[in-house]
């Protein structure tokens, strides 16, 4: 069943009639064709495919299309601040937070939903945090490093 | 050695060169590739480990709008192929001999259709017995998973070096167990996958996110009847790879089939669950038996291992991975006596293949235990024991590696340091314990044909800046940067003014690949051979432009200088533009090639298998809850001898990253199996290593030049993977007194052994 829905995808409006059971994650890749949110598992259980829904981070292989009328969705692609990469983006590159970069969208999405609630987390709140955001490559010592860093550039600004 | 020179790029803090398009989701992976007419495929996969199929009927599937291509075993060559051993086909042929294995598939104008096709054919199953357990697979009666593999050999090793009765007879202590490793998934957070095309003319273009791009077009070509240049293959961005992305899958296989008969693009991404069941091979899991002698001062004497490894259903590269498991670790220490012998077995179960550390994480173990277990016997500190038998720089092994560079006991003295060994050995608090295990690894292997060499060529462009041609590709590793690096300490450019290309069989020279922790080694070579090259050119040209003799001349910051008069200079752009534009004017373009000196192995599996070795020691002190079980790593340290650090965010994201995976591997990962059907295909009961699950940890890279290697560097991916499950259970011994004698080391394995202990009295 196709119904229409409309919402904002990182701040312009979107119409699109699509499946009730198309999967948030498959709307944005393979329908509008915002490919920067990654599938990692399918099953909510890696966090590779976080996005914001209403301000809330969410795994997106686990919302369904039917849900999104009326809804704000940010990705990826939406957290640079105009031309800027956002903090967190900035230091995930400097400290080398990105190894192979597959988990990394989903990684800065939670990042900031953790540094938007708690400007000055210590190490323990951030590997709670993010403990739902699966890495294979980096063993997530410079991911908590870029964490804390950009936490301390968001409080200088 | 002290490092013999300085460097103004090499061992600099660059960033990764792709860093900034991973930060904004810009990277393309392969699910990113969209095609104009792109199709979606599925695949039907096997429900059963072991049965016979008696007709396949695909009408059905057939008939369904939307779909546009449907194929089986009978749209293929049915020519098995194998990285060594061709024994699997791109679909089933006749039977299935795992749950997973890939039978028909089906390409469609989008994946509900695609999916309702897959349910559509219908196929006449006859189940056979089955063997799931190397041990019975081996007994005489047994299912036999390929008719024409008596017993279910795969194969057999069984070497013996010097005089191995004498030296046990000549030993004052003998230490022997046995131990049981554990199938690994890589867990790469992308699973893998290709977009296929097929050109009228007979050509195949496929996208894949593999890590050996050469590898996987020579086998595939093979698979489909091609000629390799009828295979062009180029990669995606590669979302992880630790030997599971390459090429010993039927992914790109069958999308190849899927396209040819479509006659358009085709896409196959693995799910997750497909990843487990059918997707990367997992490591070889091996029951590995050995026995040490020791003299009373605590040397090796003599060493025996017996390996029973579980081949799965097809053989992938577990022949040469059960080939390092019983020989690779006798480059780590010295001793001359040496009785190794291995069997390879079929099993009804998920072919195993290469997971970073390739063997070794199995071998050691076994046998880093097996020197703790000699420690404690001899009542020797067992760093002392490591230190006695420690491989020096210039050690030949009883096979024939030949250790160019060695600072195994420079790392011991680092890793002693860093946890505070002797202090914490002396003030031991109540369950908690010290353990420690030392490392070897390759750096590039000579085995598939005689060659591990690499290629690259440089182009220098109008404008100053080097574009790296090279195929090794990059799978999030760093090789990338490093090699760029490279580049720009050999030419005297700034880095950021050097690129690299993608990988493409058609567009890039022949080049093996991502394995062997081989990149920054062997194509770190041929990229300094290539700069060389380049560098010559471009010296000739500012020579002309300086009137200065050619050897005068040096290069740094893009600029050409005159030695000794260095307000001389021409820019580097401004070469590049002067040799280009004039008459019979060129453009300044050089290739490079490095292979290493090594040697094939011959029929007993004798020969120097690598141009350089790398070395490493792992401590940990963990603290054991002796009512739960539980284990906690409460401190972690690591010292690594790779040469030179080319690349240090790199080189630090490696050490990090394989702790990460060895800290899996011993305590938290394993599929389990219930008569071959893997029980826990997924994240939520296939548990890899969270952010929360990471002990404090420490590192060091040991002051190291390998005189083979590009500034002095040699290979490092590896070597940080292959002890820590020894670490971690040489200190839960230190700590409880029990060992726990298969992987993964879990809480209820640790309560049975300390009640069995209990028992014992």
């Amino acid at each position: 069943m196709k119904m229409n829905i409309q919402f904002s995808l990182n701040g312009k409006s979107i119409s699109r009639d699509v499946p009730t059971h198309r999967l948030l994650l498959d709307l944005l890749r393979d329908e509008i064709g915002v490919t920067g949110t990654k599938e990692g598992c399918g099953t909510g259980d890696c966090g590779a495919c976080t996005v914001f829904l209403n301000g809330k981070p969410v795994n997106s292989c686990l919302v369904l299309s039917g849900e999104l009328d009326g809804a704000e969705i940010v990705t990826i692609e939406g957290l640079k601040i105009g031309p800027e990469l956002h903090p967190i983006q900035k230091t995930f590159l400097q400290d080398g937070g990105a190894q192979c970069g597959y988990c990394t969208p989903g990684m800065l999405m939670m990042s900031k939903a953790l540094l938007d609630e708690n400007p000055n987390p210590s190490e323990e709140e951030i590997r709670f945090a993010l403990a739902g955001n699966l890495c294979r490559c980096t063993g997530y010592a410079k991911i908590v490093q870029a964490v804390q860093d950009a936490a301390a550039l968001l409080r200088n600004r | 050695m002290a490092k013999a020179e300085t460097f103004s790029v090499v061992g600099q803090r660059v960033q990764r060169i792709e860093g900034f398009e991973k930060v904004t989701g810009d990277s393309k992976f392969i699910a990113d590739i969209f095609l104009p007419g792109m199709l979606v495929g599925k695949v039907l996969r096997s429900p059963f480990p072991h049965a016979r199929i008696r007709h396949i009927d695909i009408s059905k599937a057939e008939r369904l709008p939307g779909v546009r291509a449907v194929v089986t075993a009978e749209d293929t060559i049915k020519r098995p192929w194998g990285a060594f051993f061709a024994d699997q086909y791109i679909l089933s042929v006749g039977k299935a001999r795992y749950v997973g294995e890939e039978v028909a598939a089906v390409a469609a104008i989008d994946p509900d259709i695609a999916e309702e096709a897959v349910d559509l054919i219908e196929i006449d199953w006859e189940p056979l017995p089955g063997v799931f357990d190397a041990e019975e697979a081996m007994k005489d009666g047994a299912p036999l998973v390929h008719d024409d593999k008596p017993n279910n050999i795969a194969m057999t090793l069984d070497i013996e070096r010097g005089n191995i009765a004498q030296a046990f007879a000549e030993s004052d202590v003998i230490v022997e167990d046995t131990f049981q490793s554990m199938p690994q998934w890589h867990c790469s957070i992308e699973t893998i996958g290709s977009v296929a095309e097929y050109a009228p003319s007979g050509k195949y273009t496929i996208y894949m996110n593999t890590q050996t791009l050469f590898n996987a077009r020579y086998r595939i070509a093979a698979a489909l009847g091609v000629p390799e240049t009828d295979a062009r293959i180029i990669q995606s961005a590669v979302g992880g790879g630790f030997g599971g992305k390459s090429c010993d899958d039927n992914n790109a296989l069958v999308a190849a089939v899927l396209a040819r008969k479509a006659r358009k693009p085709v896409k196959l991404i693995n799910t997750r669950e497909e990843e487990f069941l059918a997707g990367c091979r997992p490591r070889v899991y091996m029951k590995i038996n050995v026995k040490l002698g020791f003299k009373k001062d605590g040397r090796i004497r003599a060493k025996q291992v017996k390996v029973i490894a579980d081949n799965g259903a097809y053989s992938a590269k577990a022949p040469a991975i059960t080939g390092v498991a019983a020989m690779r670790h006798d480059t780590c220490y010295k001793y001359t006596d040496v009785k190794t012998e291995a069997k390879l077995v079929y099993t009804n179960k998920v072919p195993t293949g290469a997971f970073r550390g390739f063997g070794n994480p199995s071998a050691e173990w076994a046998v880093e235990q097996a020197i703790d277990l000699g420690a404690h016997e001899l009542g020797i500190d067992p760093i002392e024991i490591a230190r006695i038998n420690a491989a020096e720089s210039g050690y030949v092994s009883p096979h024939g590696n030949r250790v160019t560079s060695c600072e195994l006991k420079q790392c011991l003295d680092m890793a002693e340091k860093m946890i505070g060994w002797k202090t914490k050995r002396a003030n031991k608090a109540p369950n908690t314990g010290l353990g420690l295990a030392c490392t070897v690894h390759v750096s590039g292997k000579r085995h598939f044909g005689d060659y591990d060499g690499s290629s690259a060529t440089i182009k220098l462009n109008e404008d100053g800046k080097a574009l790296i041609l090279s195929g090794e590709g990059e799978c999030g590793q760093g090789a990338h940067t490093a090699m760029c690096q490279i580049a720009a300490e050999e030419l005297g450019i700034r880095v950021e003014d050097v690129e690299i290309s993608r990988a493409d069989t058609d567009l890039t020279t022949f080049c093996l690949g991502a394995f062997a922790s081989r990149l920054t080694y062997v194509s770190g070579n041929a990229v300094k051979n290539a700069a060389t090259n380049v560098k010559r050119q471009l010296f000739e040209q500012a020579a002309e432009m300086l009137e200065a003799n050619l050897e005068d001349l040096i290069s740094r910051d893009g600029r050409v200088f005159v030695k000794g008069a260095e307000g001389k200079s021409v820019t580097v752009a401004d070469v590049a533009r002067a040799r280009l534009f004039r008459h019979n004017g060129a453009p300044i373009v050089g290739s490079g090639s490095f292979d290493a000196d090594s040697v094939l192995p011959d029929s007993t599996r004798f020969g120097n298998e690598s141009g350089a070795y790398n070395y490493g020691v792992q401590a940990a002190e963990v603290h054991v809850d002796p009512e739960t079980g539980q284990v906690r790593v409460l401190n972690f340290v690591i010292a690594s001898d790779c040469g030179t650090v080319i690349y240090p965010m790199g080189a630090e994201g490696q050490v990090e990253g394989g702790l990460a995976q060895g800290i899996g591997y011993a305590l938290t990962e394993g599929l389990q199996f219930d008569e071959g059907r893997p029980v826990n295909p997924n994240f939520s009961d296939y548990r890899i290593p969270s952010m929360r699950d990471m002990p404090p940890l420490k590192y060091a890279f040991a002051d190291s030049y390998e005189p083979t290697g590009p500034f002095g560097a040699k290979g490092l991916g590896e070597l940080n993977m292959d002890p820590t499950a020894a670490v971690i259970n040489n200190a839960i011994f230190d700590a409880v007194g029990v060992r726990v004698k298969n992987l993964p080391i879990t809480p209820e394995k640790i309560l049975k052994a300390l009640r069995d202990k209990e028992k014992k009295g």
